[in-house]
Order: structure tokens, then sequence, then C-alpha cells
């Protein structure tokens, strides 16, 4: 099962969405990949801080995300709904 | 001559202090001797303890973090916990163990090859490798058993130099006792910059290899307006920045240099407040708002509701007040139209700033609620913890209206006593703030035993601009010439007629117009929490002669401009 998201967050996948992205997708079961859209680059496991972070995934930017178990439907939506929570850094 | 070092200013605030020079555990790491292992098993068991102390660590300092700096920086250890957990480390560590190295070897070869990635990118992701020492270094250190340097129990007065500041460094630094922060690297948006800015710490970053010929023990200046470091400053510098620095708290009363008595007081909006306000040194309080009391719910607060209320306040600060001859002012409500109350019928306009608000609405429309707020008041004032109670009207700009006002008492009080009720009449005053209150200060301060100027309302009555008109923002300025005046004005009313005058409002909390404020006559004042050391410290430094004199400088003053000349002089 696989999914695109834009990913909304102006920071992009980085520093805080990208330690809530990696704990959500070690929380279920599935094996979840995740590759940029717009650049051909290879998939890296969803679950590894240091692999999604290398990604350099900018705001605005759209990844590809493959989900491989019983509740791949599950972590999807919960990945995209990280992506694209808004999150407030003004304070 | 004192040598001077240049880097970024980091928080714009300095201090003066002796270095200390933080060597982080990445020297320890530094080490690369190649220790043979006897069993690959018990190395990657190693790892995985320590990992989890570790991650317990980590989220101790995100809790603190939060708790002291705010959530964004906290995030930062959320985003170590990641990387701590990272399945590329685990095997990546597991190879290496089975290859035959120890734990702390295998941490090593396992955070390199992330670390130069990162750094080969730019800008934010460069900052992702100094994530990944941080937490490289952690493991280490854990591995090793090696104590960690006690960031958070360094001597008072300590300056910290360091290479860089990590965050979980930067998240122990105690501002009670740190004097400043000077790193060789960094820059301002670093998150050590952005923790110490937060916590109020002098800090200079990014200072350059420089910073290094400076050897711990010696005095420095960290100056973080400036963004630089001065070495061996002489005495007129220390004094210069020492002024600067944030101020013990002091708990006991103070006096100006040549002893004359000044009341440094908290302003409270809910008893809550109350703790912080004495924890910051605060001799008593110089306003207790009680409009809290009334807003947010369907019906009045009840006369024993409010007794509770008062009381509690009084008794936080009772052995204070005692100690330090200190009072407990209390408002009565002051209640207008910019804030809706469902059970009264208030109108923006018709109760607006220039309408039936304050005690305006206690004697007309609602004498109802300010009977029952007095008869609570009257009553606190005769308990055990009542002794430092003094009441104020708020927006009387009428002797009429302060006669009512004061009828109004004595009648409360006459009732309590004919139902046997144990009730006491305290010390009575007027706020100052409008022109009306000015003009008749001599009036009021026969009829009462203090007054207290609310600079906010006061400017904006004076000027005639409306504090909450975004556009009257340049006319909120307490060093308006008319409004100095009409300070000035009042000082003496109460001086001539007997009458302690106070202030309470933003003025009052500005250290930098402590020497002015008194030189004008104000034998109180009173502030937020945050602000009394610094002010108890300013009055210390006044002497009172020097402060009339440049009071009566500063009342020759027609512009706002001379006014600001004047005060600059002064420093």
């Amino acid at each position: 099962m696989e999914r695109v998201v834009t990913v909304v967050p102006e920071d992009g996948l980085h520093a805080r969405p990208a330690a809530k992205f990696v704990e959500t997708a070690g929380e279920y079961e599935a094996r979840v990949t995740v590759e940029p859209v717009d650049e051909s680059r290879p998939a890296v496991a969803a679950d590894s801080m240091l692999a999604v972070t290398g990604l350099g995934i900018k705001g605005g930017n759209s990844v590809k995300l493959v989900a491989d178990g019983d509740d791949a439907e599950a972590v999807l939506d919960a990945l995209e709904a990280v992506l694209t929570e808004t999150v407030d850094e003004s304070q | 001559m004192a040598k001077q070092l240049t880097g970024v200013g980091a928080t714009p605030r300095s201090g003066v202090g002796t270095v200390i020079w933080y060597e982080r555990e990445s020297t320890v790491s530094a080490d690369t001797a190649q220790e043979p292992s006897d069993d690959p098993a018990v190395e990657f068991e190693r790892f995985e303890t320590a990992r989890n102390t570790a991650i317990e660590e980590v989220e101790t300092e995100r809790d603190r973090t939060r708790e002291r700096v705010g959530d964004e920086e906290a995030n930062v250890f959320e985003a170590h916990k990641q990387f701590l957990k990272d399945p590329q480390i685990e095997s990546a560590v597991k190879t290496a163990v089975e290859s035959g190295v120890v734990a702390e070897n295998a941490v090593r070869e396992a955070f390199a090859g992330p670390i130069k990635q990162f750094s080969a990118m730019d800008g934010m992701m460069a900052e992702r490798a100094d994530d990944l020492r941080d937490v490289r270094d952690r493991l280490i250190r854990i591995l090793r058993g090696a104590e960690r340097t006690d960031l958070s129990a360094l001597p008072d007065g300590s300056v910290v130099f360091a290479d860089l500041l990590t965050p979980s460094d930067t998240a122990q630094l105690s501002p009670e006792s740190i004097a400043g922060v000077a790193t060789v690297k960094g820059g301002r948006t670093s998150h050590a910059a952005i923790i110490a800015r937060s916590l109020g710490i002098p800090a200079v970053v990014g200072v350059g290899d420089d910073l290094r010929t400076v050897t711990e023990g010696e005095t420095v200046v960290v100056d973080g307006n400036g963004g630089t470091i001065i070495v061996g400053p002489d005495r007129e510098a220390i004094k210069q920045y020492e002024a600067e620095t944030t101020a013990a708290v002091t708990n006991s009363s103070v006096t100006t240099a040549n002893s004359v008595p000044i009341e440094v007081a908290g302003n409270l909006g809910t008893p809550a407040e109350a703790p912080p306000a004495v924890k910051a040194g605060a001799d008593g309080v110089g306003l207790f708002r009680t409009e809290f009391l009334f807003l947010d719910r369907d019906a009045p607060p009840t006369e024993d509701e409010q007794f509770e209320a008062y009381y509690e306040v009084c008794s936080q600060f009772a052995d204070r007040c005692a100690n330090n001859d200190g009072h407990v002012i209390i408002r009565t409500a002051d209640i207008g139209g910019d804030k809706p109350i469902p059970y009264l019928s208030l109108d923006p306009e018709e109760n607006g700033f220039l309408g039936a608000r304050g005690i305006r609405l206690s004697l007309e429309e609602h004498t109802d609620l300010f009977e029952t707020q007095l008869r609570a008041l009257l009553r606190v004032a005769a308990t055990d913890v009542g002794d430092s109670i003094a009441v104020m009207f708020p927006l009387v700009s009428t002797v009429e209206e302060l006669a009512a006002a004061i009828d109004r008492v004595e009648r409360v009080q006459t009732a309590l006593d004919a139902e046997g009720v144990t009730a006491r009449v305290p010390e009575l005053g007027v706020m100052i703030e409008t022109p009306g209150s000015v003009f008749l200060a001599n009036a009021f301060a026969k009829r009462v035993d203090f007054l207290s100027i609310g600079t906010n309302d006061l400017v904006q009555y004076v000027l005639a601009a409306q504090r909450d008109l975004d556009r009257m923002d340049s006319y909120q300025d307490p060093l308006a010439p008319a409004v100095l005046r009409a300070i000035d004005h009042t000082t003496t009313a109460a001086e001539n007629n007997d009458a302690w005058v106070g202030m309470c409002g933003e003025m009052a909390g500005d250290p930098t117009l402590t020497e002015l404020l008194i030189g004008l006559g104000l034998s109180e004042l009173s502030m937020s929490a945050v602000t009394i050391p610094e002010v108890k410290q300013a009055v210390k430094d006044t002497d009172t002669a020097a402060a009339r004199e440049l009071a009566e400088t500063v009342l020759a003053c027609e512009t706002h401009t001379e006014v600001r000349a004047a005060l600059e002089m002064e420093k």
C-alpha cells in the first residue's frame, strides 16, 4: 500500500516533525519506507531518524510512503497526519 | 589595558565573573585506542544498557527544558531520542562489536559515517551533525561510567567558557549562579544561544579561537549587548557592567545608599502569583487586582469566597510584611466594558475607558458588589494576617467620589459591628490615574492614608491616548514631560499632607528609572515579580540627594528627547 503526501511544516522533515514521524512509524507492525517524489533517491526505512533526516525533505516537497503489513493503512494515516500538521514554532 | 574579544551577542545583557573552562565529553571520544574485547555479546549488551540510560537522561532533559525554556527547544531532545533508537546505528554497533572492538569504539565507529555525511550538507542539516556528536558523546560517557561535569553546580559568579555548548549542556545551566557564557563556535541561532537567551544568561557565542587565549580563573565581562568579552576589565568597566547583571534576590527590606527605606513590592493578578513574588523578594503587595474574582463566571463572588482569596494573599505575605514594614494593597474591583462579565450588562463604550467603570460602577449601579467586597476586606483586616492590609479605590477623579467611597467603608464597618462580626477599617488610599485625581491630589491626601500612581492609566488619561489602540502606541510614554509633572504634583501633595505615595505600573519596574522615581518622592514601588531583585539593587545604589537633583533636571525638560538625554547623562 502506498501514498503520496505533500509535507506541510515549513522546516520539512527535520527536527521535531522528523522525530515525530520516526516515532510514529516505529509504533506500527507494518514496515514503512519513505522516498522523495521530486528527485530520484532510494527509499529509506521510515523508522530510522538518520535515514529520514538524511533525505533532507523540505516543506512543500512530496514524499511517497510505502507500507507493507497488517496495519499498513493505519500507519499511513498516522504518518500523513504528522506530515500535514502545521507546527506552531512561534513560541 | 584590558583585552577585548569579539563574537556574537546571544543574550542582550551582560555579566561579570570568573572563567571556568568547560571541557566537553568530546575529549573523551578523541581517544582512539582500539582495545580488544573478549565477548561481542557482552559488549552489545553494554551498548544496550547505555542506550537505555541515555534515553532516560534525554527524556529528563527534555522535560526540564520544556519547563524552563519552551517546547521548541525541548524538541531537540526528542530528535536525540530518535537518533539513540536508530536501527542503522544499532546494526552498525553490532557489526563493530562482532569484529572484536569494545562498545565505546563501536559507538564511535557507528556515528562516524553519519556525522561526516551531515557535516557535508548545508545549513540546518549541518546542525544535525552537532546533535549526533552530542548523542555519541553521551553514550560513550555512560559506557565509561564517567561522571558528567555538573554544570548545574558551579560556584556563583562563574562564566562558562567552552568550545561549543550542546543543548544538554546549556539546559543544565542555572541562571541564578552563572554570570555568563562564551563559546568558540556557534551562532546566534544555535540551540545553546536560544536556551541561554530564554534563561536570561548573558552570552557571547562564536568568539573564535582567540577565546582559548583566556585562562581559567581570569575575570571577564560578558557583554551580550555588544557581543564582546572583556578580559581583565578595570574597576570602572566592572562597575558599569555589574549594574546590568541580574541582581541577586534580596529578601530583607532595602534602603537607599543614605538609609532612606523604600518598599519594593509586587503586583498580583491572582493569589497564585503571591508565592513567586515572595520568592523574588517582594516586601509586600503594591497592587492586588481583584478583577479575577469577578471574571469568567456566571454569578458574582460571595463574601466568603472573597474573604478566602484576600486572606490567602495576606497570609502568604504576613511574615514578609511584618519584617519589612510592607503592605498588601488590595484594589477594589476595577471593572469596565473591556472585559465582558456575564452577570453585569456592560457596554464597551458606555463602560469604556472614559465611561462608567471602576469606582463609578461601585458607587452607582453596583453598590451591592462594592459592599460585599468591602465586607470581605474589612473582615480580613481584623484577622491575624490582616495588619498589613490596605484598600485602594480605582479611577477616582472627584472628592465627592472619594468621600462617598469612604462613607461606604464606614457604613459597612458599622453594619458589621452591629452584626457582631469582627472587622476593622484598614488604611485607605486612592489610585492616581486621571488628570482630575492629579489636580486634586492635595484634597485626596488629606482624606486618605496613601496615594498610588498607576502609570499605565495615568499616561493614557493625561495624554488622552487610549491604551489599546495600536496607533496610540507612541503616546504610551511614562517619560512624557506632562506625565512626569503629574507624578511630581502627586508626590508633593502627598508629602504636604503626611500621606505616603507609591507607584504601580510598568514604570515602577524599570530599574533604569528607580533613581528618578526615588528623586520624585516615591517611597513604594510595585512591579511584576521578575524585576524586583534588580529594582532592589537599584534602590541600594541610589543616593537621595543625587536622585532629587536628577528629578529636578528631568522636571525642567520640555520634551521627551531632553528627558532621555538627561537620564543618559546620569548613567
